[in-house]
């Protein structure tokens, strides 16, 4: 087979490499750098709005945070607050209840006292009648004649009176 | 023993007629060149298949990392001026001709590098391009007159060593290459001669028979193309890439 010279510039073989040049360079570009830009750029893009997100969520955390943290101590207070009425309430509820007891006590002292001050009455007056009438039935028999009951009541009264006294 | 290097072989001729350029012969150099290409051109879309944003798979993540390595090559050897980010896709195509061209002589082909007129071609776009640098950054009239500076006397040498630039580059890309094909050769005829005194020391038909099978061919080769094919096919590309770079940067630096 023929072959060229080993040292040599053919012409068309020159001018058919700088054809082939150039056709290489258009299908790298179109193969390889073209897809590949794209896909990276998509990336970046990708990325960027990512980012964006992601500092946005932050921020609105950060605003949530802040909001929560509000509210926690809004709601420490108005524990707080609440405690507060809760104690002043109790407070007042435990000295009312105490007011009254006492109020209450007092009264049924009174009224105990007040119903042995009628017993003892009752019972003076009672004794009074017995007493009188039994005396009078034995100042009868002794005396043997009917004294009067006029005259002789006031002295029995008087020493009824002094009987009841001395209990 | 007969030892012959010749140039690539002639497949076909088409008759032209034109005077200076002549009949268009379609040489070894140029079907292997279309195989690089075709090769190049199938890595590519292989690379770039099924591309996504995410989960990327092995072959984008070579493929994004070739682009950037290219796009950071131009960069740092241009002084990262954005004009000549339009340099990628030539620098790109430029480097993976030449390394596949070179890499070609390990299945067997004739690497087109082993013809001048490859180089030539390359080298010629190269300083078409310096040049238009030159006048962009100097203008028509400035570009002329430096060829008569510092003295006048200088202007023979001043355009000796301007055309210096891309027949230097050829005949360095070239040279190594044809190099290594001469020396490759040589180591193959070498052995094939040591292989058949060897097994010819046999008597009897049995070394008649094993001196005509090259036995030291097989293998020892393999250690001197680690340098003469893999080592220099990537460095002349390296290199021819870098001169297109640092030339244009240069020109366009007045």
């Amino acid at each position: 087979m023929q072959t060229q010279d080993l040292v040599t510039i053919v012409p068309w073989t020159f001018i058919a490499q700088i054809c082939n040049l150039f056709i290489q360079i258009f299908l790298i570009k179109k193969f390889l750098l073209g897809p590949i830009r794209k896909v990276i750029e998509k990336r970046k893009m990708l990325a960027t709005e990512e980012l964006d997100k992601a500092r946005e969520s932050g921020a609105q955390a950060a605003a949530m945070k802040e909001e929560y943290e509000k509210s926690i101590a809004d709601a420490k207070s108005e524990a707080n607050e609440i405690i507060a009425i809760a104690n002043r309430t109790a407070e007042a509820r435990a000295d009312e209840i105490l007011r009254k007891a006492a109020e209450e006590a007092a009264a049924l002292k009174n009224k105990a006292a007040a119903d042995i001050e009628q017993e003892r009455k009752t019972a003076v007056n009672e004794v009074k009648d017995e007493i009188g009438s039994m005396a009078m039935e034995i100042a009868g028999k002794v005396i043997g004649r009917e004294i009067s009951e006029e005259d002789h009541k006031k002295l029995i009264d008087d020493f009824i009176e002094n009987v009841g006294d001395k209990k | 023993m007969e030892i012959e290097v010749t140039g690539a072989r002639i497949f076909a001729t088409i008759p032209t007629g034109i005077p200076i350029l002549g009949d268009f012969h379609i040489t070894e150099t140029l079907v292997v060149s279309w195989i690089v290409m075709a090769v190049i051109t199938g890595l590519c879309i292989w690379m770039t298949r099924g591309l996504k944003v995410e989960n990327i798979s092995k072959r984008q993540a070579v493929a994004e990392w070739l682009v950037e390595l290219v796009d950071g090559f131009v960069g740092e050897n241009t002084g990262h001026k954005p004009q000549f980010k339009r340099l990628v896709p030539f620098i790109a195509a430029l480097f993976a001709t030449s390394v596949v061209s070179n890499l070609i002589s390990l299945t067997g082909l004739r690497s087109p590098t082993a013809d001048l007129s490859t180089e030539a071609a390359w080298a010629i776009v190269v300083f078409i391009m310096i040049t238009a640098e030159k006048f962009k950054s100097m203008g028509f009239v400035g570009y002329w007159k430096a060829f008569t500076e510092p003295i006048f006397l200088m202007t023979p040498f001043n355009i000796l060593s301007e055309l210096a630039t891309p027949v230097g580059m050829a005949c360095r890309h070239f040279g190594n290459i044809l190099s290594g094909i001469v020396i490759n050769g040589l180591l193959y005829a070498a052995l094939a001669y040591l292989s058949a005194k060897l097994f010819g020391l046999i008597p009897g038909a049995v070394g008649k028979l094993l001196s005509q099978i090259p036995f030291l061919d097989v293998g020892i080769p393999a250690f001197l193309s680690v340098y003469f094919d893999w080592f220099t096919g990537v460095m002349q590309a390296f290199i021819f890439c870098i001169l297109t770079l640092q030339y244009i940067n240069n020109a366009s630096e007045g």
